[in-house]
């Protein structure tokens, strides 16, 4: 794998909270990968729009005010409309209960607000290789 | 110097070099969450170090430089007025809160609004779709301000709020109905949390740019000094840096720094710094784990504010030379897991606040980890307050620590630390432009990152997460959610109220707003009356902010990242 790891750290709707944003963007680049963060406020729309653009492996989700059930559908609906597998990693503040109907309509994984670093670092590793070896062999 | 003392102090070290070894930890690795080396022992000579004076750096309570207390008695009258931070998702659940509060003693109903609130933004518009009454109460028009406070005397509790962007809107709708209830507007108390500047840095709640943002801060100040003499509209807050896991001292600083801004601004407007020195209060954190720091903070704050307010902004009433605090406990020093550890953590952090002589504390509910709090755990932590003032001997003696050689150390320790950051961002043009430069944003990144990885490392402890820890998952038995169907409630409240109003003298209202907004900031072209006027005839906060939008256009922060 010769290319680094592109990550979009994403900020949705109009939650305020971002240090869990910023902390995990500086992890990811201290572990070598590419982060590009949205800022906040951002719609679902926006986030397929710069994910496409800026070509990266993984969006991380970043959602504190428990409104991701209402907007993880469209996020995921963005992409199925362009046509596009993305993997999707949500984290934050996720009531328990949520996380299996999450993962049903297609969330990779759900990340707390006590997942260590270096934890959701491996899972990325690993998410953006199996992603990259499955793109070499079409 | 004390020589003998200097001597005793010498042969104690070397007579007991051995017993040292046998600290837990080197001697360099005993420091403070902030980094400042803690000492074995302090004595005397830590204090000559300071050149610390008696008269000088502490006063007696209630005088000059007001370290040890703004009053002479401090809690031998009334201890600290107890706020909780509360609003459910429609203002009819919010009165019933409220009122069920009241039983247990609560002194404030201290609104927690939703995000589309604090944003302007009205149920129904465009990105309010999942946060509707999500996160707090949804109150954007003066019928909904109705509904919450029906039932409610404005006079016998303290209506405290945290607006920011939408301060001037909430203040309005604060004063409209307490005339219509016909409440003494002379005697209304309570603090708005009217800080826009941090909501840049550190909350993101902003609508408008920088500088119309701060005409807004000043008109909402100076409008409500003559109306309301006795209400605090410039909050102004500390407390979201530590929420964001910055070091204390960059919590006071960021927070000073964006006060003189404010307090510059407004001196430029041609007030009197004596007229807007009785509106300030500094909203801080307490927290369990800075328990000596935050003693030492606030002690700190009250000296540095006197000093400045006296030598840099000249103020000459004494009253405008004391420093206000409202403390709150910091939501992120509550764990998730073993979440029953969080009474203990609170009661801690309520001593603290007692022996740092805040006026007001907000305590959290062990459960808030879990989402909004439930009703039980919302009790508990209003009944934590009898406890530490009733049940124990901690309001009796005036700053019970006052004259201890190791807090007066560290309270001078603060008071150079606070004071070079300050100094720091002034050499950067101030508050505002740390803003824009990103400074503040970057140094509390850092804070963070480095606190996550000592907190990985094992360095910071938190029971129940990475020591102690426990294999089976706790959970309150019961988490408050909103419930989905207030969102559809909360669209059809506000149609409802467009449908019975006087739209003609709304659009003419709206249409002053906008002239008045295009004319330069100043006295003369405050915009309180005419947002007055404007939410008496039920205009909602979100046409209020969209005519202002049209004028001022939205911020959008430079990437910094």
């Amino acid at each position: 794998m010769n290319r680094k790891i592109r990550v979009l750290m994403a900020k949705v709707g109009l939650d305020g909270h971002d240090r869990g944003a910023l902390v995990i963007t500086m992890a990811l680049r201290d572990a070598g990968m590419e982060v590009i963060y949205t800022g906040l406020h951002q719609s679902p729309a926006q986030i397929a729009r710069i994910a496409i653009q800026e070509a990266v492996d993984v969006v991380g989700i970043s959602s504190l005010v428990d409104a991701h059930m209402t907007f993880i559908p469209q996020v995921l609906k963005e992409f199925k409309k362009l046509n596009i597998e993305m993997p999707i990693i949500l984290g934050g503040f996720i009531q328990p209960e949520d996380i299996k109907e999450l993962k049903d309509i297609g969330v990779n994984e759900v990340f707390g607000i006590n997942t260590r670093l270096d934890e959701i670092v491996e899972y990325i590793k690993n998410l953006a290789a199996r992603k990259q070896d499955s793109s070499l062999t079409y | 110097m004390d020589k003998e003392l200097e001597k005793a102090f010498s042969a104690w070290k070397e007579r007991y070099k051995e017993e040292f070894k046998k600290e837990r930890k080197p001697e360099a690795e005993f420091l403070s969450e902030a980094g400042i080396p803690f000492k074995r022992v302090y004595t005397p000579l830590d204090l000559e170090e300071k050149n610390f004076n008696y008269i000088n750096d502490l006063g007696l309570p209630g005088d000059f430089p007001y370290t040890r207390g703004r009053t002479p008695i401090e809690f031998r009258g009334e201890p600290w007025a107890q706020s909780l931070y509360s609003g459910y998702g429609s203002p009819a659940e919010s009165n019933a809160l409220w009122k069920e509060a009241f039983k247990t003693g609560v002194e404030t109903i201290y609104i927690a609004y939703d995000l589309p609130t604090q944003l302007g933004l009205d149920p129904g518009q465009p990105m309010t779709h999942g946060e509707v009454g999500r996160i707090g109460v949804s109150m954007t028009t003066q019928r909904d301000w109705e509904v919450a406070f029906d039932g409610i005397d404005m006079n016998r509790v303290r209506i405290s709020h945290v607006p920011n962007a939408v301060a001037a809107f909430q203040m309005a709708n604060l004063i409209c109905l307490a005339e219509k209830k016909g409440a003494n507007l002379n005697r209304l108390q309570g603090h708005c949390h009217n800080d826009i500047l941090k909501e840049y840095t550190v909350r993101g709640n902003y609508i408008f740019p920088p500088d119309p943002s701060m005409r807004l801060t000043i008109d909402v100040v100076s409008y409500c000094r003559k109306v309301l003499p006795q209400y605090l509209t410039l909050s102004v807050t500390g407390l979201h840096f530590s929420e964001a896991q910055s070091t204390t001292i960059h919590e006071a600083a960021f927070m000073l720094a964006d006060l003189f801004c404010y307090l510059e601004e407004a001196l430029k407007r041609g007030l009197d710094i004596d007229d807007i020195a009785p509106c300030v209060e500094l909203s801080t954190q307490i927290d369990h784990y800075t328990f000596f720091e935050e003693i030492a903070k606030h002690r700190a704050i009250r000296r540095l504010y006197a000093r400045v307010m006296k030598e840099r902004f000249n103020a000459k009433k004494p009253e405008s030379l004391k420093a206000r605090i409202g403390a709150s406990q910091g939501g992120n020093s509550l764990q998730k897991k073993q979440y029953l550890n969080n009474i203990g953590r609170t009661a801690v952090a309520a001593v603290a606040a007692t022996l740092a002589g805040v006026e007001r504390l907000s305590i959290r509910p062990y459960d808030e980890q879990y989402g909004i709090p439930t009703k039980e755990a919302m009790m508990t932590a209003t009944r934590l307050k009898y406890v530490v003032t009733k049940e124990t001997d901690l309001l009796d003696t005036v700053d019970p620590l006052g004259g201890s050689y190791f807090i007066e150390w560290l309270t001078s320790e603060f008071e150079e630390r606070i004071s070079r950051e300050i100094a720091t961002i002034e050499q950067q043009g101030g508050a505002l432009k740390c803003v824009e430069n990103g400074y503040i944003k970057q140094m509390l990144i850092q804070d963070a990152y480095a606190w996550q990885k000592d907190f990985e490392s094992g360095k910071k402890i938190r029971v129940g997460n990475n020591y102690a820890t426990t294999e089976e998952q706790e959970k309150p038995t019961r988490v408050y959610r909103t419930d989905p169907k207030v969102e559809q409630e909360r669209i059809d409240a506000v149609q409802d109220v467009k449908r019975w109003r006087n739209n003609e003298k709304v659009k003419k209202c709206l249409d002053e707003i906008k002239r008045v907004a295009a004319l330069p900031a100043s006295e003369e072209n405050n915009l309180m009356p005419y947002i007055m006027e404007a939410v008496k005839c039920y205009a909602t906060n979100g046409e209020v902010a969209g005519v202002l939008k049209e004028v001022w256009g939205e911020y959008s922060p430079a990437s910094i990242f």
